[in-house]
């Protein structure tokens, strides 16, 4: 069962593997060694301009005590260059925090996406497309949002702090030991609340996204509840939620409120103890009037970074469940590759299963099927629903791994075979045929991005498919629209098959290739196959009776085991399963 | 530069909305308000004190020093406690607002008619009622808690200013609209290459949903090192305007504070040569270079909260759409009449856009009656069906219940009484239990027990461990389409309806099953008139009587098997399949 985002989230947070995730990605960034040095120089340079800022602001007013316009013009001046400078190397940090962070994010999302492409194909079946998707997407633009704005601006904070601290320490140690008396009340206060400002955030979170989830289904259900007329249930179910949510967001700005209304008060404190332990140093000449000004100015900058801190924290937090969950699909077990790949350049022989077991996790999907094709046999696989059918073309196409048994190509074990040299030779028409978006044209070049144009329309016109694809507007170059949204079932399954024959395979698994098609579509296909087919092996799976003409061999099969096998008119003879299966239809048939 | 002063004042636009929703709360908001300007003059005055205590130190007294520092103590527990009643009353008033504004919004959409749903996506409904609303609610926050503060205190910091010195309070002046003005041209740059950011986030999206659904596709094609090189393009393009973005944000980010410390200087240099000359306190000085500094920040954020306020305001307009009240129905009436076969329908028609779909159809269904409607794809039938719970209403002709005609109904009494399985079953997520229970009113563990044997959905669900308080959807099983238009099924004969229509409800039932529901609802809900949408000779065989749509009539069938094969023939001559949307 997937975990909610808050599940995951409390056991990244409690595990500690935010923090060993964020050391991996600091690692990485630290590999840019460039823009990781300048990033470091340009908050180096901000916060000593800062300090020195400041200290000029003091050295006017010892200058107007002692009454040199030249010097007062020359500090002006040096306060005004500091800002000068520090523009440039906030710039500097803005453009390279965002380089650094942007690039890693974008290797991050590059390297979830790859991983993808080499996981099982079982991945899929274990973990939604909605996860991942949000995964990659989401969870990156939160870490973006973390490492490209605030990160960056708490660092220059922090280093701002500590540079000015060390040198109020050089000016006047025991005025700087008295203004640093606020530093630890204010960390102090600021992390002994973090436990409370955590349970809040994650509270609000919760209450939003169950809102969110709620609407999401009901804008989905709308027209089963307008047709079962239960609006007032489910907004009263709605108004619950609301309510949720509002006290959650009150329970946390209560809180938030107070800290910062306290804040405040610590700053005052800070700034009365500096003003007033300072005025004494000043009456008693311990320090200049300068230093007093300075120092406050300083104690003022101290709160600004620690609030930020604090606020950091929460997307501190999300940020680091989200690397945690993209790492999580980078380090994905990938599907695991023979140690000596045999490359295979042509079929020559035979596919055979002997004694294949498989199981999707309950039960067998299969069960020790053994089974001989010969180069150039057609072979049909029928059955009801479930009985595995699907399974052995997956098995086929090595999408899955038998648990048990072998499948042998030309004598040599699948799995010993390098995936793509097979792939090569086998061309699959699958049950649910995916559109990409595109034109039509594109969707058919999937499998051989070097056909022409002209190749493709003349493989549509030889399957007789033309007419199915001039009713478009714009033929085989209409856009197809968001996974071919606009298409028909019979047009997809039309560039499905397109899509395969194009290859020119030598092995061609068809899974109920033309269910969606009309009937004289389909008798052109099947005519323009009976050619097509001529040296070819064919595995083809399927319900209808019309196709059954295409193969020389039946296999039937029932809850994973072959139940009966031959050739089609001895089955049609007896009283079996397939002329069970296929009374019906025959009729049919016979009848047009 | 420019002021419009209509368009200035169009930024506080928001709130008037937000007032709507907020009438109860008249009180707290002119609190907020007015502790606003509090917190700004507090925030401030600390600044002056500090100034002063400095003039103190130099005319050597400890006791006015003292004085001093009691003073800011004392002011800052002011502004204290009115930040926070302002950050905390802010909040407050942000979070009535938009839970009233979120139940106001649910509730037109709930009221919405069926028509309204067709032009929407529901990913641009879920972004109205999510996205939107919280852009409104953020924008009244900042509003309150920020904008209107801040206008205050450039008031208040320009009257202290003129106090201190009135040439401080001229550079104050010089340089406050240059940087707003920098605030929103930077605010309106950057919002062109946020936008491209966000289309490539969706195109990035796109391409993940696309690449993991047809995963099967790639891999059997070999796509996948040439999805990934297009997957890098994809964001690379992202992290290009990212740096575009950076260098935007480098500039004018970095120009606000650059801008303030240079009228510091000016501040700095007119302050200390004039007190030089004229032996003028030092302090206002500091005081003076205080304001300024304290300024910076909140002036910065309103260039940024002015161009908010435009999305804001976009986004207003979208909700609007949703609250106007227009294609709004009354789903809350009172149920008086009862709904009852035969249900008659005469003359209707009905078109969409160009097309007319119905052209003049009549039928009568009787009591108890198994009707099929069959048709090829595109011809009308599921628009047909649709008329009779009043999901649509047709352009002309009537319907009726037992003679009354259906406008004498309210819609409680008619969809109360028409139970329907559509096309696309919709699951929610929670229990089985919850699933099949679905309509209104209380059903008894037997009631569901029955509905799920009725839809024949009993074994499996007795098969799973937890039985009908199984966990389906997001966070459990799946079911597969079969099962799903099983347990519609199930949800759908529960209330026992007058009429039950299945709009091709059992097209992943296999034929067997599809035989067994049909014959077990006759059997259990015999009084109850069904029609079926079908296209399979199973259900055709069961009906009493088969109609056929044609050319927007409809005609009775009676050699079911040749009239299939004329149908699927007819959707391929007429290319059925392309936009043929059937409704």
């Amino acid at each position: 069962m997937p975990k909610t985002y808050e599940e995951i989230e409390d056991e990244v947070i409690r595990g500690g593997k935010g923090f060993s995730s964020f050391k991996r990605m600091v690692a990485d960034m630290l590999k840019q060694t460039r823009a990781f040095q300048l990033l470091v120089l340009s908050i180096i340079v901000t916060a000593i301009t800062s300090t020195v800022a400041f200290y000029a602001i003091g050295l006017v007013a010892d200058q107007i005590t002692a009454r040199n316009i030249g010097l007062l013009i020359v500090y002006a001046m040096v306060f005004l260059g500091m800002y000068v400078i520090q523009f440039f190397s906030n710039w500097l940090r803005t453009t390279t925090s965002t380089f650094l962070s942007q690039n890693t994010l974008k290797n991050l999302r590059d390297d979830a996406f790859a991983s993808l492409q080499k996981v099982p194909v079982s991945f899929f079946s274990k973990v939604k497309t909605g996860y991942l998707i949000s995964r990659i997407s989401n969870d990156g633009e939160s870490l973006s949002e973390f490492l490209t704005f605030q990160l960056p601006s708490v660092l220059s904070g922090v280093a701002t702090l500590v540079i000015s601290a060390g040198f109020m320490l050089y000016l006047a140690p025991t005025l700087a030991l008295y203004s640093f008396i606020v530093i630890p009340i204010l960390f102090v206060f600021t992390f002994s609340i973090q436990s409370r400002v955590r349970r809040n955030y994650l509270r609000t979170r919760r209450a939003i996204a169950r809102i969110t989830g709620n609407l999401a289904e009901d804008i989905g259900a709308i027209r089963a509840i307008k047709s079962f007329n239960i609006e007032d249930k489910v907004s009263g179910n709605f108004r619950k939620l609301n309510a949720e949510n509002y006290e959650a967001n009150m329970v946390a700005s209560r809180l938030s409120s107070t800290y910062s209304a306290i804040i405040r008060i610590i700053e005052a404190l800070g700034i009365s103890i500096v003003l007033f332990e300072g005025g004494l140093e000043t009456l008693h000449g311990v320090v200049s009037l300068g230093i007093l000004v300075s120092f406050v100015f300083y104690v003022q900058g101290f709160f600004n970074p620690v609030i930020q801190l604090s606020q950091t924290y929460n997307a501190y937090q999300s940020a680091m469940v989200g690397l945690t969950r993209i790492y999580g699909i980078i380090d994905a077990d990938k599907e695991a590759l023979p140690l000596k790949p045999v490359q295979l350049d042509s079929f020559e022989d035979s596919i055979s299963f002997r004694n294949v077991s498989f199981s999707y996790g309950e039960g067998y999907a299969l069960n020790r099927v053994n089974l001989e094709i010969r180069k150039g046999q057609k072979i049909g696989i029928v059955g009801h629903t479930g009985a595995g059918k699907t399974t052995i073309s997956n098995l086929l196409l090595k999408f899955y791994h038998p648990n048990d048994g072998t499948i042998q190509i030309d004598g040599k074990n699948l799995e010993e075979i390098q995936t793509r040299s097979y792939r090569r030779l086998i061309a699959p028409v699958l049950q649910d045929p995916f559109m990409f978006r595109g034109t039509v044209l594109d969707n058919i070049r999937f499998s051989d991005p070097d056909a022409t144009r002209e190749k493709v329309l003349e493989c549509v016109e030889r399957f007789g498919l033309g007419a199915i694809f001039k009713r478009m507007p714009d033929g085989i170059d209409t856009d197809i629209g968001e996974m071919g949204r606009n298409l028909s079932e019979g047009q997809r399954q039309a560039i499905s098959i397109l899509r395969a024959f194009i290859l020119n395979p030598e092995i061609l698994v068809l899974d109920e290739p033309t269910s969606q098609i009309d009937p004289q579509s389909e008798k052109a296909i099947i005519n323009a196959l009976e050619k097509f087919l001529r040296d070819k092996t064919l595995i083809l799976i399927t319900h209808r009776f019309s196709l059954i003409q295409l193969v020389d061999n039946v296999i039937v099969l029932d809850h994973g085991s072959i139940v009966e096998e031959g050739d089609v008119p001895t089955l049609l003879e007896g009283s079996g399963k397939f002329s069970q299966l296929y009374e019906y239809q025959r009729q049919d048939y016979e009848l047009m | 530069m420019k002021i419009n002063f209509k368009k200035a004042l169009s930024v506080f636009s928001p709130l008037v909305f937000a007032l709507k929703y907020l009438k109860r709360e008249k009180k707290i908001t002119a609190l907020v308000l007015a502790v606003g300007g509090f917190t700004s003059a507090f925030t401030l005055l600390i600044s002056i004190f500090i100034g002063d205590a400095v003039n103190r130190v130099l005319r050597s007294g400890l006791s006015g020093l003292q004085y001093y520092v009691y003073l800011i103590i004392l002011v800052s527990a002011l502004a204290s406690v009115s930040q926070f009643i302002v950050s905390y009353g802010s909040q407050y008033l942000s979070q009535r607002y938009v839970y009233e504004l979120r139940e106001d919004v649910f509730r037109h959409m709930v009221s919405k008619k069926f028509r309204f749903f067709e032009n929407e996506t529901s990913g641009n409904l879920l972004s109205r009622c999510t996205m939107d609303i919280e852009a409104t609610r953020n924008f009244v926050l900042n509003l309150l808690s920020q904008l209107i503060p801040t206008i205050l205190m450039i008031i208040i910091a320009f009257y202290f200013l003129l106090e201190l010195n009135p040439f401080y309070s001229l550079f104050f002046l010089v340089v406050i609209p240059v940087l707003i003005y920098l605030g929103m041209t930077f605010q309106r740059k950057q919002r062109v290459h946020w936008k491209i950011i966000r289309d490539d986030y969706g195109v990035m999206n796109e391409r993940l949903q696309e690449n993991i659904t047809g995963q099967r596709v790639v891999r059997g094609f070999l796509g996948e090192e040439r999805e990934i090189s297009r997957f890098k393009d994809t964001t690379d393009t992202y992290f290009q305007e990212y740096l575009t973005v950076a260098k935007l944000r480098g500039v004018y980010n970095n120009l606000m504070p650059l801008l303030i410390s240079v009228a510091a200087t000016a501040v700095i240099l007119y302050g200390g040569y004039s007190s030089i000359i004229a032996v003028a306190s030092v302090g206002s000085l500091v005081a003076a270079v205080n304001i300024f500094n304290t300024m910076i920040s909140p002036v910065s954020i309103l260039g940024r909260l002015i161009v908010w306020s435009e999305n804001a305001r976009a986004a207003i307009d979208r909700i609007n759409e949703i609250t106007t009240g227009k294609d709004e129905e009354v789903f809350d009436a009172a149920v008086k009449k009862e709904v009852r076969p035969p249900v008659a329908a005469s003359a209707i028609t009905f078109s969409r856009g160009p097309r007319l779909i119905l052209n003049g159809m009549s039928f009568v269904i009787g009591k108890g009656e198994f009707v099929a409607i069959t048709g090829s794809t595109g011809s009308g039938k599921s628009t047909l069906i649709s008329m009779l719970p009043r999901f649509y209403d047709p352009d002309s002709g009537e319907i009726s219940f037992d003679g009354i005609r259906y406008d004498g109904f309210s819609l409680p009494e008619i969809r109360g009484k028409i139970g329907v399985v559509p096309q696309e079953i919709s699951i929610l997520s929670g229990t089985l239990r919850e699933n099949i229970g679905f309509g209104n009113g209380e059903y008894r563990d037997e009631e569901i027990v029955e509905a799920a044997r009725t839809a024949h959905i009993c074994d499996f669900i007795d098969s799973l461990p937890d039985r009908f308080e199984t966990i389906v959807g997001e966070r459990g099983i799946t079911l597969s389409g079969g099962q799903k238009q099983r347990i519609a099924i199930a949800r759908a004969v529960l209330p026992r309806p007058e009429l039950l229509i299945f709009d091709d409800a059992t097209s992943s039932v296999d034929a067997e099953t599809e035989l067994g529901i049909f014959r077990s609802i006759r059997e259990k809900l015999s009084g109850t008139s069904v029609i079926i949408i079908s296209l399979r000779e199973t259900g055709l065989m069961f009906a009493d009587r088969v109609l056929k749509v044609e050319d927007g009539k409809l005609k009775e069938v009676t050699e079911v098997r040749k009239e299939l094969l004329t149908i699927t023939a007819d959707s391929e001559k007429k290319g059925g399949g392309w936009n043929a949307e059937d409704l």
